[in-house]
């Protein structure tokens, strides 16, 4: 891989060049500071770099600043940002993911974590590659709608608090690692996204999923909230904040806020799409593979609530009908 | 070399290049030492809020990269002790007596051990 690597310390620069090194057949280039950095990645000489390490704490634009910066365009959209921070800067790493960082490691370095990290990135980046390989053997032989698949997460822009669903995965572990007292995780899935995602191109379903993300996080505005797309419809959130939310409440809220929203397909036909709300599940006393097991049964939760939706529609037209 | 432990898996030994890099630390320990001596010196005689907290932010970013270091390089007490004085310069810029002309003592104290520490070190490594 093409690594970019940004610290003001010369030190961490200098072990990180060991470490990447000895990782494998990777290329490392380094900025002491955010703005040497804008002008490595702007540079028509520069390679295109597969994976950035950026550094939270830095004199003048810091590393969230850098990476808020760098999300806004286009080419490093959906680059994996790992961030550099001191355990001391826990505070920092949820402003970090918020901002659209990937993953973080910590310093000093753990050898056996940046390696795993680097690995984790490696392997998104081929991903990545392969998904876009198939895009555009897709939009070469039929139209893109195909290139949507319904379950797939889908990278969310410029939406406050949306993050990637890897992104997400690599918060919820970091949580792990921290205090779980007062986090909770939640979800929210659209309802019939199975005819949306069938009527709609995949650019109209793409903008739905967005709007509705909007709309979402409108909705959580003033509370502490990480969010993400994780496919089929469902939104994952979660808070580490102490906030309790009250999922029906808040399906309420966001039902009436979509009500109000107008959202159009491309042909001009009103798109009313609503949600359901799976049982808010708290965090605390859970570790390791409990904690993603939580947010599993967060998603899944808010898809039975979908489906139990649907039920009850059926239900209410045969109540009273006797064979 | 300072007590070592499993976490960082003796990477000082383990890469080439190691010692390379121990020695550039080494080498920018000095001015660091004497970087955080003096803002540790000026905000101890300090007479105003910005005087203290200025000097004291200083002092801390510079602890704050002998913390992020020393460890991966075999120094894990020493980058331990960098990072407690960052933390305790933390807890002071963000607590109740960060608006008053106050440095308190425990810092200054605690700042003076690392340095002790740091000077030891870079006798040892001369």
């Amino acid at each position: 891989m093409k690594i970019l690597a940004v610290d003001d310390d010369p030190i961490i620069l200098e072990l990180l060049g060991e470490f990447i090194l000895m990782l494998g057949d990777h290329e490392l280039t380094m900025a002491e500071s955010a703005l040497d950095a804008i002008e490595v990645l702007r540079s028509p000489d520069s390679p295109r770099f597969d994976c950035l390490l950026i550094d939270i704490q830095m004199p003048g634009m810091d590393g969230i600043e850098l990476t808020r910066t760098l999300r806004e365009t286009k080419r490093f959209a959906e680059t994996p940002i790992l961030m550099l921070t001191a355990m001391t800067e826990k505070r920092y790493v949820d402003r970090a993911f918020a901002a659209g960082a990937t993953d973080y490691v910590t310093k000093p370095f753990d050898i056996e974590e940046l390696s795993e990290r680097i690995a984790n990135v490696e392997a998104q980046v081929e991903a990545r590659r392969a998904r876009t390989g198939k895009v555009f053997a897709a939009n070469a032989v039929a139209e893109q709608a195909q290139a949507i698949a319904l379950y797939e997460p889908l990278v969310i822009q410029e939406v406050d608090n949306v993050i990637e669903y890897l992104a997400m995965e690599n918060y919820i572990a970091q949580l792990s690692r921290s205090a779980l007292f007062g986090s909770t995780t939640f979800a929210f899935t659209v309802r019939e996204i199975e005819s949306f995602h069938d009527r709609l191109s995949a650019f109209e379903f793409h903008s739905l999923v967005s709007d509705v993300a909007e709309v979402i996080s409108d909705t959580l505005a003033g509370h502490q909230f990480l969010m993400s797309y994780a496919g089929n419809g469902t939104y994952v959130c979660v808070t580490e904040s102490g906030w309790r939310p009250d999922p029906d409440q808040l399906k309420d809220a966001v039902n009436l806020a979509l009500k109000r929203s107008e959202l159009y397909d491309n042909q001009g036909h009103r798109l009313e799409p609503q949600v359901c709300a799976g049982e808010a599940v708290r965090l605390i006393w859970k570790s390791g593979n409990s904690v993603m097991d939580a947010l599993a049964s967060a998603h899944a939760s808010a898809e039975a609530a979908c489906a139990a939706f649907e039920k009850s529609k059926y239900d209410l037209w045969t109540a009273g009908q006797t064979a | 070399m300072d007590g070592r432990t499993d976490g960082v898996k003796d990477m000082a030994v383990q890469l080439p290049g190691m010692a390379r890099v121990r020695a550039r630390f080494i080498e920018m320990l000095i001015p660091r030492h004497d970087q955080i001596a003096e803002n540790a010196l000026a905000a101890w005689d300090g007479e105003s809020v910005d005087e203290i907290t200025g000097n004291l932010s200083s002092a801390q970013r510079v602890l704050h990269q002998i913390a992020g270091t020393a460890g991966s390089l075999g120094f894990p007490d020493l980058g331990a002790k960098a990072s407690a004085c960052e933390n305790e310069i933390i807890a002071h810029l963000q607590g109740p007596d960060a608006d008053l002309a106050i440095c308190p003592f425990e810092v200054i104290q605690n700042i003076d051990l690392f340095l002790r520490d740091c000077r030891d070190i870079i006798e040892e490594q001369a």
